[in-house]
């Protein structure tokens, strides 16, 4: 991995698998990489809610009710805050039991084999 | 200077209190059971797990209910993390000796535990000090242990569960009252093992089917013990009792005490040794955990809810770690009025615990 002013570079085959997570250092801020349906996304190390370090939470499977039954989501595609364990998309940031709050993510891209993250928004 | 009320500590098996025991209970701890003597626990799990995830240390059994926390993780990961100065440690699953219908052998078990929570943290970590741990159902052996290790200085307190058979304030438990008001040591009444053994379902609607139901009721078992206390007159009786509420929120006290004082004018002469309405006992006498610390959408619908109970006064910060619910406290201290803040960060809790004054604040 290298790290330099606003973004991170890590090869592709560092990328973490689904379910795992990559800690990166971009411009001096924790940031978390994740992948999704085989999609890469990252994610801010803290938690919105009270400032815990949200990357060290699990990764999991959102249970949901649906057609009044309880099913399962999208695989692996939440974390969960290691503290009060509420729950974030990974793909959006999205708080899913307050929609008030939203964790900050970043761009993702891929530069060859190279995959770069960077204080950017993402696209 | 920060002081924290209320941090978990536990052995990692029960086998660990092994060494502090008498040999007859040694040996119904190994051969007990299927793999030793087991704990009653809730019948609830918590969907995503108990504690902090990011403090789990599972040592060699997978499936404890409460997680080992080791003396470096503790300082590591909290005292050292935040700047406490003070640590104030409650049991995780020693809590339930209290509950076991087995009083003799819940007594044993709960000298071994203080004296492994001497030895093993309160004698090793100036920071921390210790409750007492004691059978409240036996409360005769309960004021044994208090004398016997009450006058250590890392034990500042004794400990009760929101879960028992009967409310502490009546007159069956007058030897634990007895024996802390001797030693001048406080009591702290903390929500744990509602429903659990001997103790009474956690509200007489019957059991709640779910962990989040139990958890938002899990104080109704402190609102039963502090009228209780109110009610027969224990702050009359032994007037040096100073009793902490943790664990249990805010709010509901001031809605217990508005209608306690109201329905005292009526049945005073129920009750006459309460010479004082209820809330005046409380002012002088409790105390509470400021964890949970509610959280409306709005933090002054809060404090307006909660000025009645003067927690300028009353309120002493708590964290509740490695708990899921832990309180951060740089986070709960911040969102107090800045008039408060000295006082539930360290103050307060001073006075209460009759700390010495720190050296440099």
């Amino acid at each position: 991995m290298s790290s330099g002013g606003r973004e991170a570079r890590l090869p592709l085959d560092e990328a973490p698998a689904e379910g795992s997570v990559r800690m990166l250092d971009v411009g001096g801020h924790r940031v978390g990489l994740y992948r999704v349906d085989d999609t890469l996304y990252a994610l801010a190390d803290r938690c919105p809610h009270r400032g815990a370090p949200l990357c060290s939470g699990r990764v999991a499977t959102p249970v949901e009710a649906r057609d009044g039954l309880i099913a399962v989501g999208k695989p692996r595609s939440i974390v969960r805050c290691p503290w009060h364990k509420w729950e974030y998309e990974i793909s959006t940031g999205r708080c899913l039991v307050d929609e008030r709050l939203r964790v900050r993510t970043y761009a993702v891209a891929l530069d060859g084999e190279e995959v770069v993250v960077s204080l950017d928004r993402p696209a | 200077m920060l002081i924290d009320c209320d941090i978990h500590l536990g052995y990692e098996t029960l086998a660990d209190l092994l060494p502090y025991l008498d040999a007859p209970t040694r040996e119904l701890v190994v051969s007990s059971g299927t793999n030793g003597l087991a704990m009653p626990t809730y019948p609830w799990n918590h969907p995503t797990g108990w504690d902090r995830q990011d403090v789990y240390e599972r040592g060699d059994v997978p499936s404890t209910d409460f997680v080992f926390i080791s003396l470096d993780t503790l300082r590591e990961r909290h005292l050292d993390a935040y700047g406490v100065d003070l640590g104030i440690v409650e049991p995780d699953e020693a809590a339930v000796f209290s509950v076991l219908p087995n009083a003799q052998l819940a007594g044993r078990l709960c000298s071994a535990y203080n004296d492994w929570l001497l030895e093993r943290f309160l004698q090793e970590e100036r920071r921390l000090r210790g409750m007492i741990v004691v059978p409240a159902q036996y409360p005769e052996a309960a004021a044994r242990e208090i004398r016997r290790v009450g006058g250590h200085d890392e034990f500042i307190g004794v400990f009760l569960p929101g879960g028992a058979r009967v409310p502490y304030g009546n007159p069956i438990y007058d030897p634990i009252w007895e024996a802390a008001n001797e030693l001048g040591l406080p009591v702290a009444v903390h929500t744990h093992y509602e429903s659990v053994g001997i103790a009474g379902p956690v509200t007489a609607a019957g059991m709640p089917d779910h962990y989040v139901e139990y958890h938002t009721l899990c104080g109704s078992g402190m609102y039963g013990h502090f009228v209780s206390i109110l009610c027969h007159g224990i702050f009359e009786r032994f007037p040096d009792t100073r009793v902490a509420m943790v664990e249990g929120g805010l709010v509901p006290f001031v809605g217990l005490l508005w209608r306690l004082d109201t329905n005292w004018k009526a049945c005073r002469s129920e009750i006459p040794w309460c010479r004082r309405r209820p809330s005046e006992y409380v002012w002088d006498h409790v105390r509470f955990g400021s964890q949970p610390f509610e959280s409306p959408d709005d933090p002054q619908q809060l404090f307006a809810a909660i000025e009645f109970l003067r927690p300028w006064d009353t309120l002493l910060y708590a964290s509740d770690f490695p708990h899921w619910d832990f309180d951060e406290p740089e986070q709960t201290l911040r969102q107090l009025p800045s008039e408060w803040r000295d006082n539930v960060r360290w103050r307060n809790a001073q006075a209460f615990f009759r700390l010495p004054a720190p050296a440099v604040v």
